[in-house]
C-alpha cells in the first residue's frame, strides 16, 4: 500500500522542516517502501504547498514533524516507536481503523477490557457496545420478542396453537450470549488476521504518544481513543435499584412489569422488546412526546402503534425517587404521583463519553461538558498525535457512523488521503415495534432550511394487517423541495422500515429528485412501492408557514391504493 | 370535459368532430392497467366505459371481476397465501429464541381461504366505487370489439349492448395454462391453487417460473409434500444465473424436492390420487398438480382479427411505443401486450395512454430498470441487467460485487440458509447495472435500490451511503471488495 503513497500532495509539507527530515521520519513509518522514497526533494512548491490550506491539513502536517518538537524530542531526530497506532478501545470505530490502518501498512495495537455483557471501568470486550450490549443483543431481543406479534398474526392466517406459546427468557439470553461470545472471538480473529496486536486491559494515555496498559507502556505515533460511552443514570434517591440497557440485555430473569424511564430510542427498543416478551411496560418519558429530534408526525405515530400493543406511557412525568418496598417490588415516584409493583426500573436516560480516568486532562486532551472529547473534521484532538473516532466524540452515535469515521482516520493517516466523514443524509432506525427509518431532515427541519416544502404523507392498514385483523398501520413521509423537486427527507414506521430505508437513502444521498421516485416501477406487492407511487402532496408549505392542507389522513387499504 | 385528443386527432379531424361516440373511452377488462387507464381518463375529463366479466375468483372466457389478475387471482392472493405459508418457518426460528410451542401447530387452509376470498371480494368493491367515484361507468359483461369504433357487450343474461367509443383500450390480461398431454384437465392452473377447498399435502408442480416457485414455497411452509419439476437445469429462466441457483438451493433447504430436466407425459387419475407420469419414465402422485407453465394472453373472443388487430404467434397484441394496436383508435395495455407482465408495469402503461390520448402529453412507458420479485420463501428480487445480460449487453469490464451472509436472525434460529446479495458495476462508469437480493424482505429492500439504479447510481454513490445498522440491506452499501472481474462481449455481425 505504501507504494501509493504520492509526495505530490500536501500531505508531508512542513513549513518549517526540510526535506531529509521529512525523509527520515518517513522511514521510521515502516509501511513506506523503498520504493516510495525517489520522489524529488527537491520539488519546493509540493513542500511548501501547506501554507495555504493548513488548516485543513493541520493534523497531517503535525504527524510529520511538529508532533516530535513538541514532544521534547530533538527536532530533526527520528524517534523510534513500539506503534504507527495505538488504538484505545476495540468497539465499532476502534476495530475498523485499526484494520484498515494496518492494512495500509501500519504497526497498530489496540487494546480492550476484558469480555463481559455488563461494561464498567473494568469490563468490556473486543466488539464493544455495537456488539455486546447495543445493536446486536438488542436486536436478537427484538426479533425474539417480535414473535408474539407473530403468533397474534398467525391466527389470523389459519395458524392454531393449543395452548398459548410460553417465553422461556434463560434460553434466549443463554442463546444471545453464546452468539457473543462467538463474535467477540470473531472480531479478535480480524484484528489477528489484519496482523493488528491485541492487548487486554485498560488503556492510558500518559503522554502525547505514550499509552499505558496496565502498567506496560507503549509508544505509538498516533492514539486513537475509540473507548465509546456508557449508559448514564441520573442521581436520583432509589437509583441503586435501578438498571440500564448493559443489565436490561441480561438480566437473570424476566421483568414482570418494569418501569422504563427515558423517551428515546433505547427507551422504546426495551419497552417493545419487553412488551413483546409479555412484560407489564411503562414508559416515562419527561416531554409530551416520544423521539425528540424526529419528525413530529412520526413521534406520534410510534407512540401510538406501541399504545395499541400494550404499553403504558407516561407524558411529562419525570422519576424523583425509587423505594424498594418490603415484598421485594420497586415503587417509583414521579413528578406526577407513585406507580408500584415495579420488578424493575430501567434508565434508557442517554449516554456518556467514557472519558474518565483515561488521562486526557493530563495530556491536555479538550472535553467538551459533557466529557466528549472534541475533534476537527479529521477526527483530530487538541493534541496532534491523539485521535478519536465513535461514540466518545458524541457526534453521530451510530455504529455505521463510527465505521465512517474509522475508515476515514486510516485513509487519513496512513493512505495519504485526507478523508472527513460525510455527515450528510446518515440513514438510522429505530427498532422499536414497529420500527422506525429515516434519512434526511425532518419535516420541521426542511421548513426551517427550505421554508417552500411539499409533504407527500400514507398512513395506510398493509396487506398483513387486513388478514391478521390486528390494529397494525404504517405511515411515510416524504418531504420534497418545492423549488428544487428534490427529496430532503424520508420517514417510515412500520413492519420493515429499516430494510425499506436503506436504498432509499442511496438515493437521497444521490441527491435524486421526486421525479426520480416517480419515474421508478413500484414492485407490487410490497409496502415500499408506495414511496414510489405517493403522487399527490399532503400539503404544500409555503414560506415556512400555513400549510395548504389536502388532508387524506386515511387511505382505505394498501392494496386499494 | 376539456378533452384533448392527440395523435388520431390529427388525421380525419373535421370528421372525427363531427361524429358522435358514446364515450371517448371504452375500456375492455377492468384489471390492474385497464382500471388505471379509465380512472386516469376520466380525471383529465374523458367520458370512460369500463366493461368486465363477473366476478369469481376462478376465471374463465365469462368470469373474471373488477380488479383483475393481481387482485383477484394473483399478486394479492399470492401474498397472503405466502404471508400464512412464512408462518410455518417462523414458527420453527422461534424456539431457539426461548418460545415454547407444541410439536405440531395446527394450520386451517380452510380458514385461510376463506379470508382470502373475503379480502380479495373487499378489494373487488373498493376497485369498483373507484372507478363509481372516478365517474367511470361500469358495465358488467364480456367485451367484444365490432367495429373500430364499436364495442358489444354481452350481460349475463345474454342481452347485447352496443356502444360507440372514439378509442377502444384492451386491457384484458392473460390466463394460465396448461400442458396439453392426455390427462391435462386432472391438473390445475394457479386459479384453482388460489381457491384449493381442501389442502393438498402431497402437491407436485410443473414449471419454473416465480409462479411455480412461489406456490411450491407457500404449500411447503404449510407442511405439504412437494415435489416441482421443471425442464431446464435450474428454476427462475431469465433470472441472474447465480441466483437461480441460490433459490434453488433455498427451496431444497426448506423440504422442496427439485425436479430438474424433467417434464410431464401425462396425468392419471387412481385411487390415491394424481399420477404424473414424466417424459423419464418416472411416476409420482400427488393430490394436486399444478401446472405453472406459463400464461397466454385473452385475445381468443375479442373479435381482433376481424377489426384488424393484429397479434403475434402466441396471441399478445401488437402495440407500439404508445401502446398503440395496428388499429388507431384501438389501444391495448398490460398483459394482454405481453409487454413485461408486471401489475406494476400495466399501471404505468395505463398512466402513459391516459396522458397520451386525453392530457395531451404523449407518454412512452419507460421499460428500463423495472424491479420484479419472486415470493419465495426466502423471496427473490431484482433490478436492472443480470450478469449474463450486462456481459451480453456491455461493452467492457464489469465489476461483480457479491454477498453471502447469514442473516442476524438466524445465527439464534439456527436456520441453515444464507442471504446473497449482488451488484454489477461497469468499470468505466462506475454505474450499478444491476442489483439482485435473495433473502428475507428482498423485495422490500429492492425498491429504493431501484430508485438509486433507475437514475444513473454509481458503486461510488452506493460506498458514500451510511449503512442502517443492524440490517440485512446495509450490505447493499458496504460491499468494498470486488468479488470477480469480467468482461462483456456485447454481440457483434462480424
Amino acid at each position: 500500500m505504501a507504494t501509493s503513497i504520492s509526495f505530490t500532495t500536501p500531505k508531508l509539507t512542513s513549513p518549517f522542516s526540510s526535506s531529509p527530515t521529512l525523509l527520515q521520519t518517513l522511514l521510521f513509518s515502516r509501511k513506506l517502501s523503498a520504493s516510495s522514497l525517489h520522489f524529488p526533494a527537491s520539488s519546493p512548491q509540493t513542500l511548501g504547498s501547506g501554507t495555504h490550506s493548513l488548516g485543513r491539513l493541520r493534523g497531517l502536517r503535525c504527524f510529520t514533524v511538529r508532533a516530535e518538537s513538541e514532544n521534547g524530542v530533538e527536532p530533526y531526530a527520528p524517534r523510534h516507536y513500539d506503534f504507527d497506532l495505538f488504538t484505545i478501545g476495540a468497539g465499532s470505530g476502534g476495530v475498523r481503523a485499526s484494520r484498515f490502518a494496518a492494512n495500509f501498512g501500519a504497526t497498530v495495537a489496540v487494546c480492550e477490557l476484558p469480555f463481559s455483557t455488563i461494561s464498567s471501568e473494568t469490563s468490556g470486550g473486543v466488539g464493544g457496545t455495537c456488539v455486546l450490549r447495543g445493536c446486536v443483543p438488542k436486536k436478537l431481543l427484538v426479533y425474539s420478542s417480535k414473535y408474539s406479534h407473530d403468533f397474534e398474526e398467525s391466527m389470523g392466517f389459519g395458524w392454531k396453537y393449543d395452548s398459548e406459546p410460553k417465553h422461556d427468557w434463560s434460553t434466549l439470553i443463554a442463546n444471545k450470549n453464546a452468539e457473543l461470545h462467538r463474535l467477540t472471538g470473531i472480531y479478535k480473529n480480524i484484528l489477528n488476521n489484519s496482523g493488528v496486536t491485541l492487548l487486554e486491559g485498560r488503556g492510558k494515555i500518559i503522554d502525547p504518544h505514550t499509552v499505558d496498559v496496565d502498567g506496560k507502556r507503549y509508544s505509538a505515533k498516533h492514539i486513537l481513543i475509540s473507548v465509546g460511552g456508557r449508559p448514564f443514570i441520573p442521581e436520583i434517591p432509589g437509583r441503586e435499584y435501578a438498571i440500564d440497557s448493559d443489565a436490561a440485555l441480561d438480566l437473570p430473569s424476566k421483568p414482570e412489569k418494569i418501569a422504563i424511564i427515558g423517551g428515546g430510542y433505547i427507551a422504546l427498543e426495551f419497552a417493545g422488546i419487553f412488551n413483546g416478551l409479555k412484560s407489564e411496560v411503562h414508559v416515562f418519558i419527561r416531554q409530551k412526546k416520544v423521539l425528540r429530534g424526529f419528525d413530529e408526525e412520526v413521534r406520534d405515530f410510534v407512540a401510538e402503534q406501541m399504545s395499541l400493543r400494550g404499553i403504558e406511557f407516561h407524558t411529562e412525568e419525570s422519576p424523583q425517587a425509587i423505594h424498594k418496598l418490603p415484598d421485594g417490588l420497586l415503587s417509583l415516584r414521579t413528578t406526577k404521583g407513585t406507580v408500584d409493583g415495579f420488578s424493575h426500573v430501567m434508565f434508557a436516560t442517554g449516554r456518556q463519553p467514557n472519558t474518565k480516568n483515561l488521562g486526557l486532562d493530563s495530556v491536555g486532551v479538550k472535553m467538551s461538558k459533557n466529557g466528549a472529547i472534541e475533534v476537527d473534521e479529521f477526527s483530530q484532538t487538541s493534541v496532534p498525535s491523539i485521535w478519536a473516532v465513535g461514540d466518545v466524540t458524541d457526534r453521530v452515535n451510530l455504529t455505521p457512523v463510527a465505521l465512517m469515521e474509522g475508515g476515514a482516520l486510516a485513509k487519513t493517516l496512513f493512505l495519504n488521503e485526507p478523508t472527513k466523514p460525510d455527515y450528510g443524509a446518515i440513514p438510522s432506525a429505530v427498532f422499536s415495534q414497529p420500527p422506525i427509518g429515516q434519512v434526511g431532515l425532518t419535516e420541521e427541519q426542511a421548513v426551517q432550511q427550505y421554508s417552500d416544502v411539499d409533504i407527500f404523507t400514507a398512513n395506510f392498514r398493509p396487506l398483513k394487517a387486513t388478514l391478521s385483523g390486528l390494529p397494525d398501520r404504517i405511515f411515510m413521509k416524504l418531504i420534497v423541495c418545492a423549488k428544487t423537486n428534490k427529496v430532503l427527507g424520508l420517514h417510515m414506521c412500520g413492519e420493515d422500515s429499516p430494510e425499506i430505508m436503506q436504498g432509499f437513502a442511496v438515493a437521497i444521498k444521490a441527491g435524486l429528485t421526486k421525479a426520480d421516485f416517480d419515474s421508478t416501477v413500484g414492485i407490487h406487492p410490497t409496502a415500499a412501492e408506495e414511496l414510489v407511487t405517493m403522487r399527490t402532496p399532503t400539503r404544500k408549505i409555503r414560506n415556512g408557514s400555513s400549510p395548504e392542507v389536502c388532508w387524506e389522513s386515511r387511505a382505505p387499504s394498501k392494496s386499494a391504493s | 370535459m376539456s378533452r384533448k385528443m392527440l395523435i388520431d386527432g390529427e388525421v380525419n379531424q373535421t370528421t372525427e368532430e363531427q361524429t358522435h361516440y358514446d364515450f371517448d373511452l371504452f375500456v375492455i377488462g377492468a384489471g390492474s392497467g385497464g382500471v388505471r387507464a379509465a380512472r386516469f381518463s376520466a380525471g383529465y375529463g374523458a367520458k370512460v366505459g369500463i366493461c368486465e366479466l363477473p366476478f369469481h375468483p376462478i376465471s374463465s372466457e365469462v368470469i373474471g371481476g373488477v380488479g383483475g389478475t393481481c387482485v383477484i387471482r394473483g399478486c394479492v392472493p399470492k401474498k397472503i397465501l405466502v404471508y400464512g405459508a412464512s408462518f410455518g418457518g417462523e414458527l420453527e426460528d422461534a424456539r431457539n429464541y426461548g418460545w415454547d410451542l407444541n410439536e405440531k401447530i395446527e394450520f386451517n387452509w380452510k380458514k385461510l381461504l376463506h379470508k382470502k376470498t373475503e379480502e380479495i371480494s373487499r378489494l373487488n368493491g373498493i376497485y369498483k366505487r373507484m372507478l363509481a367515484n372516478a365517474g367511470v361507468k361500469l358495465l358488467e359483461g364480456e367485451g367484444k370489439i365490432v367495429r373500430p369504433n364499436e364495442v358489444e357487450v354481452t350481460q349475463l343474461d345474454g342481452t347485447k349492448l352496443s356502444y360507440s367509443a372514439k378509442h377502444i383500450l384492451i386491457a384484458t390480461g392473460s390466463r394460465a395454462q396448461r400442458l396439453p398431454i392426455p390427462g391435462q384437465e386432472l391438473g390445475i392452473t394457479s386459479d384453482e391453487a388460489l381457491s384449493l377447498e381442501e389442502f393438498p399435502k402431497r402437491a407436485i408442480i410443473l414449471g419454473a417460473g416465480y409462479i411455480a416457485v412461489e406456490f411450491a414455497s407457500i404449500w411447503r411452509g404449510m407442511g405439504a409434500t412437494v415435489d416441482l419439476f421443471f425442464r431446464k437445469e435450474l428454476p427462475l429462466r431469465g433470472f441472474d444465473d447465480e441466483m437461480r441457483s441460490v433459490v434453488a438451493r433455498n427451496l431444497e433447504a426448506r423440504g422442496i424436492n427439485l425436479h430438474p430436466k424433467t417434464n410431464f407425459s401425462k396425468l392419471i387419475k387412481t385411487a390415491d390420487g394424481i399420477k404424473v407420469i414424466t417424459e423419464h419414465g418416472e411416476e409420482f402422485t400427488a393430490d394436486v398438480v399444478l401446472f405453472a407453465i406459463g400464461r397466454a394472453p385473452n385475445t381468443k373472443r375479442l373479435n381482433l382479427s376481424a377489426v384488424g388487430v393484429e397479434t403475434d404467434e402466441i396471441g399478445a397484441i401488437k402495440v407500439d411505443e404508445y401502446s398503440r394496436t395496428s388499429v388507431p383508435s384501438i389501444w391495448a395495455v398490460g398483459d394482454v401486450t405481453n409487454r413485461i407482465n408486471l401489475t406494476p408495469v400495466a399501471l404505468m402503461e395505463g398512466t402513459c395512454f391516459a396522458k397520451t390520448v386525453f392530457d395531451g402529453k404523449p407518454s412512452k412507458p419507460d421499460y428500463s430498470y423495472v424491479p420484479c420479485a419472486v415470493f419465495s420463501i426466502p423471496p427473490l428480487s431484482v433490478v436492472g441487467l443480470s450478469e449474463e445480460q450486462a456481459i451480453e449487453q456491455v461493452n467492457g469490464e464489469l465489476l461483480i460485487f457479491t454477498s453471502t451472509f447469514n442473516p442476524m436472525k438466524n445465527t439464534v434460529s439456527g436456520r441453515q440458509e444464507k442471504t446473497v446479495m449482488k451488484l454489477i458495476v461497469e468499470a468505466e462508469t462506475d454505474k450499478v447495472l444491476g442489483a439482485a437480493m435473495c433473502g428475507p424482505d428482498a423485495p422490500e429492500i429492492m425498491q429504493g435500490i431501484a430508485v438509486a439504479l433507475k437514475c444513473g447510481a454509481t458503486k461510488a454513490q452506493f460506498d458514500s451511503t451510511v449503512g442502517i445498522h443492524p440490517s440485512a440491506a446495509e450490505e447493499f452499501v458496504t460491499m468494498r471488495t470486488v468479488t470477480r472481474r469480467v468482461n462483456g462481449k456485447p454481440k457483434t455481425n462480424l
